[in-house]
């Protein structure tokens, strides 16, 4: 009898079983809601301690949101010539300057007579497209109003189908006005605003550099680039703008695609009829420019990176540094509540539930602290939208969140296994 | 595990029947102050049943405190073994005595240690967190062990905002909620005023009545009176082991 007792006595050796799972999760529970209490009651300390990785998170996120804002602007506003288009136009946009000064010797202006070169020869294309600008020196009157540089541009009827330009009222440069060469235009909405506040444009005769134009239709608005508005022009048609005001304008022909996959061909087919037009040797390279909307993402691309990369370089050293003052007052809190310790451990805690109870607590201290900076980093996001653009991504959040909670766990585990490693008879004797 | 020596040491009849709590057979304690060696226990071997009400009576420095760890699973003999409920604690791992401490011990101690910032239901809560039970039951259970102890309307309460005799309650209540097989009571009246004292004894003769097995750490003789065996510890060997009644 008492042999198989014996037997029953020895320790059996434990294994984790679904209820210490369930065990753990529960400590967990309780650590965590554990360390917001604390967080409450010392609202200063957690502030200062949490300082570092608040600056962190915030810089961030800021540098993310503003990178991001730009991405979305460069390719909402900048690079979006329409969709499945490309712009051939004398220069190769976006190059550096050595080759933009080797180009600019030897790039010959692209002209109407290539556009109907191209119109004849070309095949596989959907819309094809010319303008012509001036930028500078045009001066817009109405009544007794006056506007300066508003950009005017001579545009083919066929613009209209690429997409950037429709009409929010009246119509766009008909095929009829380019034949007849009509002094008709199409107006931006700062036009608009600045000499029809409350009158209807439409029908109304507004002089451009001296020549007078009658509205035939209103643009929808764009919005600004760069804090320069990109609703402040005037489109007349091309055949106008040769007669009224340049006759041998350096143009830019926009070629859309039937899809995007068709884009390369077609770029191809257009730089072989311009190579063939031009009798550039094999050797040679272009003469003139072929722009999509990549080519000014690749550069924008490149130079973002370095921006990041110099940011991530900056968001480790606050991240190292505030992890550093979490351990720092994660130790001191050990210290502080060694009793506590004490009274856990003689209730049953084993070493794994103080050591979670105290990694959580700075891991929620340190969440916390990232999440403080995601709010931060939000209001200057703000701030920043009204001079320039800015636009927190989803995962700047997460990743700022989860990055302070990570440190909070790195930098947490030193001071938790201290005190679990704590005696129990030595931690309930420090009286508090 | 168990070398051979220290089972021929300590022969199989020695591990204990159903009705025996407690059974500690030659169990040695010894410091290493730098190079001397202090023996805080010298081989204390006696045995509790269950139900019993046994008071450990010595005067400081006499070892009771060292033998209360022992007995309490805070602490592993340095020779010596150690049956608690019929199973061998005296060679666990740490965290194997943690979770004979939340299964088997409830402790009440001399200045109540409970947790200041937590109420009266959190605190009596506490083991229960340490063995996964869930919320909803957890609640309950220390409710239930407020009401036995008298103190259903001051749950939420913090430790400051009661009074000692209150404090003491709370811990005994938390002592009981997991159902141990012993309440190992370190000095429970040592901070109290002796109406109070008297009030907390008087609920501990009632837990033992209500069947609990009392293990009261005293050095005050009107309060191991109480107890039904008093075990007299000396330069950490046992004095004396008499029934009082």
């Amino acid at each position: 009898m008492e042999v198989l007792n014996s037997a029953q006595a020895l320790p059996q050796p434990r294994r984790a079983s679904t209820a210490e799972y369930l065990n753990a999760w529960v400590t967990a529970r309780e650590a965590f809601w554990l360390a917001l209490e604390t967080l409450r009651a010392h609202r200063l300390r957690s502030f200062l301690t949490l300082l570092g990785v608040v600056i962190a998170t915030t810089t961030l996120i800021v540098v993310m949101s503003v990178i991001n804002g730009m991405n979305l602007y460069i390719a909402n506003h900048v690079a979006n010539l329409g969709a499945n288009t490309f712009v051939l136009s004398q220069f190769k946009w976006a190059q550096g300057e050595q080759a933009w000064l080797k180009a600019r010797r030897r790039n010959r202006p692209i002209r109407i007579s290539d556009y109907e070169f191209l119109k004849r020869n070309l095949t596989g294309y959907k819309v094809l497209g010319a303008t012509a600008s001036m930028e500078t020196g045009t001066v817009i009157r109405y009544g007794g109003q006056i506007l300066y540089d508003v950009s005017v541009t001579g545009v083919t009827p066929s613009m209209e189908d690429i997409g950037e330009d429709q009409p929010e009222s009246g119509r766009y440069i008909s095929a009829s006005d380019y034949q007849h060469a009509s002094l008709v235009c199409f107006i931006g909405q700062d036009i608009v605003s600045h000499f029809f506040p409350t009158l209807d444009p439409l029908g109304r005769e507004i002089l451009v550099n001296g020549t007078p134009f009658r509205v035939v239709g209103v643009a929808k608005t764009i919005g600004t680039v760069f804090g320069q508005s990109e609703d402040n022009f005037v489109q007349i048609p091309l055949t106008t703008f040769r007669r009224i005001f340049m006759a041998r304008p350096s143009i830019d022909v926009s070629i859309q695609a039937w899809s995007a996959a068709q884009m390369p061909p077609l770029e191809d087919e257009v730089r072989t009829l311009m190579r063939v037009r031009r009798h550039i040797p094999y050797q040679q390279s272009d003469t003139f420019g072929i722009n999509a909307s990549d080519t000014i993402m690749t550069l924008w691309k490149q130079l973002t990176g370095s921006i990041f990369a110099v940011t991530i370089a900056i968001v480790a050293v606050f991240m190292v540094v505030g992890g550093i003052v979490i351990m720092n007052i994660m130790l001191a809190t050990v210290t502080e509540r060694t009793h506590e310790i004490g009274i856990r451990k003689s209730l049953g805690a084993r070493r794994r539930d103080i050591l979670t109870q105290f990694v959580i607590e700075s891991m929620v201290m340190a969440a916390s602290g990232g999440a403080l900076g995601v709010l931060l980093s939000l209001l200057i996001s703000r701030l920043v939208n009204l001079v320039f653009t800015s636009s927190v991504p989803v995962s700047a959040i997460v990743v700022g969140v989860g990055l302070s909670a990570a440190v909070g766990l790195f930098f947490g585990i030193y001071p938790a296994r201290k005190a679990a490693q704590l005696d129990p008879i030595e931690a309930l004797r420090m009286e508090m | 595990m168990q070398s051979q020596i220290e089972t021929a040491y300590t022969p199989e009849w020695e591990s204990p029947p159903d009705d025996i709590v407690i059974r500690a057979r030659d169990l040695w304690k010894t410091y290493e102050m730098g190079a001397v060696q202090v023996h805080a226990l010298c081989g204390v071997s006696f045995d509790i049943k269950r139900g019993e009400y046994v008071a450990i009576m010595g005067p400081s420095g006499s070892g009771k405190s060292t033998l209360m760890n022992l007995i309490g699973c805070l602490d592993t003999p340095t020779r010596g073994r150690y049956w608690l409920n019929g199973k061998l604690v005296s060679e666990l791992t740490d965290d194997e005595l943690a979770y004979i401490r939340n299964k088997e011990i409830g402790f009440v101690f001399q200045t109540f240690n409970l947790l200041p910032r937590a109420s009266a239901l959190h605190n009596v809560e506490l083991p229960l967190i340490y063995n996964g039970t869930p919320a909803a039951e957890r609640a309950e259970r220390a409710r239930e062990a407020l009401r036995m102890v008298e103190l259903a309307d001051r749950m939420d309460h913090k430790p400051n905002e009661l009074s000692g005799g209150q404090r003491q309650r709370v811990a005994v209540a938390r002592a009981l909620v997991n159902h141990p097989c012993i309440l190992l009571a370190d000095e429970p009246t040592g901070n109290l005023d002796t109406a109070t004292g008297v009030e907390i004894m008087n609920l501990f003769d009632r837990l033992h009545h209500s069947g609990n097995t009392i293990v009261l750490v005293t050095h005050e003789h009107d309060i191991a009176a109480r107890a039904h065996r008093i075990i007299h510890i000396r330069d950490g060997r046992i004095d004396r082991d008499e029934a009082t009644r």
